[in-house]
């Protein structure tokens, strides 16, 4: 296994019609050895083509790609010591089962012996024994998959790269083939890269997750700190689900005053605020932070806020209740049994411990 | 009321279809009863739908003739080697224009696109001079096939075909160590079977019936094609229709075979391209 570098990577798209699209812009980064990495963001962030430029089948404007030591950036994808698992599977259609895994490995001309052996592992680790001599149209789509992952793993590549794998499957079977590949990826110490747009998959599988948004990487961590620490309100609110509720307040001494209520915060938090005296900044706050008033008020923290629920979403382990400050719709997470129904004035309890602010301009965090 | 309409429509648009499967069916028919009768009935203004007599003296003086089964050899071998070299070349044409990038890619393209409007009348005397004045391939195999090893209409209906197979096969392929010419022959040309099959039975049939270049480019009764054969039943102040018939029709039956046994190619080519996916 290897690791992977991004040296000040760019990659601009050229179009006749609508002149030069940036789909990434300067990336610099380190995936570790055995590490397994995430790129989420949305549609056209440039996860998928920074994937593809490690595979070699996009080739950057400018900057460098390493591999383990070797500088790749001229290397055919055949010579790259990669392996690649794409979003639609794409096994050959007209190969059963075991050409599709030996297909690579029989164009590397490696011997026969040794083909069959890593055939039968890759079948055995992933449960394809029984389905070996069938055509991919004949397999389920769960199925498919395994056998796309069994295609990468007969390779004993430097590194798996993985792009929107689970997305083509139901809900249920991409939370077993999540596990599944978490378990792979210990069972194989492997280095992974893995494109998702969905971030409940990058939490759940990577090690760290680089955030991307327009061509540029939003912030690099683990899921923990990405989670506690957002740099910024794209990765604070495309991070957790429902995401981070923001609300437009306005500082005033140690008052930060917004629609229809007020909260007195401690002078500490003020004077990290000071900057945005008699200013306008965004507080961010996750839902699970904010709860019904039949929780008890603990902490020093906790303010309390009264206004009309808007819609109740009960989930069975929770209810997501809806309502509005200022323009902002706000979500909390409360306990399944607290009572609220649309119309109903509630008083939910803010619970400053975990509050985030944002500068307004540059959406960057403000520490505190 | 809407029912109504739709029992109208329905209706007219059977009457539609039967007019013109009888005006499809009837020169069949013709040629085919003409091929057994005398040459006098067979020749007549107003045909007789059911002959009187049957008789088979028109297949026997259609083969009597001396070159017969080496017009149809000639046909069938030109007709093979232009099914094989179209399919090749336009799958391999076809492919590159659909899936790689090179500099100039859709300026060629358009570029071979546009020729397909220039007539063939237009090209044909040019074309004559070439194979004959400037290469001297007059009375050969080459000079008939020359002309027709590729057609940029067989190439843009491949480009279209090629253009519905998932690229990121292509790409699983590149990463799995083939070349490219490795792509094309084992994973996209297995996947392309259907459009080939077309492409095959559309340019056989287009060979086997061509007439007027054979016609021009050869001059010895060895090197016609059956097409061009059946012109020599007619002679100076007379035509034998009976074995012009019978020629038609042992003529066509290659191709009534070929297209019955693969009419579902054929019905599913011409929605090729239409539909991706």
């Amino acid at each position: 296994m290897a690791r992977v570098e991004f040296r000040n990577i760019r990659k601009e798209f050229v179009d006749d019609n609508k002149g030069t699209f940036t789909a990434v812009a300067g990336s610099d980064f380190v995936i570790h050895d055995k590490e397994f990495v995430v790129f989420v963001g949305p549609s056209g962030c440039g996860k998928t083509t920074s994937l593809r430029m490690i595979a070699g089948l996009e080739r950057q404007t400018s900057g460098d790609i390493l591999i383990g030591d070797r500088v790749v950036n001229n290397l055919h994808p055949k010579d790259r010591d990669i392996a690649m698992v794409f979003q639609d599977y794409a096994l050959y259609p007209h190969m059963t089962i075991r050409e599709n895994l030996s297909f690579g490995l029989k164009n590397l001309k490696k011997p026969k012996e040794y083909i069959e052996q890593k055939v039968s592992q890759a079948a055995s680790i992933l449960g394809l024994e029984s389905m070996i001599d069938r055509k991919p149209r004949e397999l389920s789509g769960g199925q498919r998959q395994r056998v796309a992952v069994g295609r990468a793993i007969v390779r004993d590549p430097q590194v798996f790269l993985f792009d929107e794998p689970l997305s083509n499957l139901d809900a249920k079977l991409r939370v077993q083939m999540r596990v599944e590949l978490s378990e792979l990826h210990k069972r194989l110490e492997a280095t992974i890269v893995y494109v998702t747009h969905d971030q409940v998959e990058a939490m759940t599988l990577g090690e760290r997750i680089v955030v991307m948004n327009n061509g540029i990487i939003q912030q690099i961590a683990s899921p923990t700190e990405l989670y506690a620490n957002p740099q910024n309100m794209f990765v604070a609110g495309f991070i957790g689900s429902p995401p981070m509720n923001f609300i437009d307040v306005h500082k005033e001494g140690n008052v930060l005053r917004m629609e229809g209520g007020e909260f007195v915060i401690p002078d500490s938090m003020a004077a990290a605020l000071s900057k945005y005296e008699n200013e306008h900044l965004i507080l961010g706050m996750r839902p699970e932070h904010i709860t019904g008033e039949d929780i008890p008020v603990i902490s020093s923290l906790d303010y309390t806020y009264s206004t009309k629920v808007q819609v109740v979403e009960h989930l069975g382990s929770e209810n997501l209740v809806y309502f509005r400050v200022g323009n902002r719709t706000v979500t909390a997470k409360v306990h399944p049994e607290t009572t609220g129904y649309p119309g109903m004035e509630k008083t939910f309890i803010f619970n400053f411990d975990k509050v985030h602010f944002f500068d307004p301009e540059t959406e960057q965090r403000i520490d505190w | 009321m809407k029912s109504r309409s739709k029992v109208i429509m329905l209706i007219v648009a059977s009457v539609i279809l039967v007019v013109w499967s009888v005006l499809t069916i009837i020169p069949m028919y013709w040629m085919l009863i003409g091929s057994v009768q005398d040459t006098k009935s067979a020749a007549s203004f107003i045909p007789k739908m059911i002959p009187d007599v049957l008789s088979v003296a028109p297949y026997e003086r259609f083969f009597g003739k001396t070159n017969v089964m080496r017009w149809l050899f000639n046909s069938l071998l030109i007709s093979t080697i232009l099914t094989v070299t179209n399919v090749f070349l336009a799958s391999l044409a076809g492919y590159a224009f659909a899936k790689l990038k090179f500099p100039g890619n859709k300026a060629v393209f358009w570029v071979l696109l546009s020729t397909m409007m220039i007539p063939a009348q237009v090209t044909l005397i040019p074309l004559y001079i070439l194979m004959i004045d400037v290469f001297d391939l007059g009375n050969t195999y080459t000079a008939i096939l020359l002309p027709g090893i590729v057609s940029v209409g067989n190439i843009f209906l491949m480009k279209q075909y090629m253009s519905s197979l998932p690229t990121s096969l292509i790409h699983a392929a590149r990463i799995d160590a083939c070349g490219e010419f490795g792509i094309f022959w084992k994973v996209i040309l297995p996947m392309a079977k259907p459009g080939l099959a077309v492409l095959a039975i559309f340019t056989f049939v287009a060979s086997w019936n061509d007439f007027f270049w054979p016609f021009l480019v050869t001059n010895s009764a060895e090197m016609r094609t059956i097409q061009v054969g059946l012109a020599s039943f007619v002679y100076a102040d007379t035509t034998d229709f009976g074995a012009l018939m019978a020629g038609a029709t042992v003529a066509a039956l290659p191709m009534m075979i070929l297209f019955f046994s693969l009419q579902r190619y054929f019905l599913q080519g011409i929605t090729i391209g239409a539909v991706k996916g």
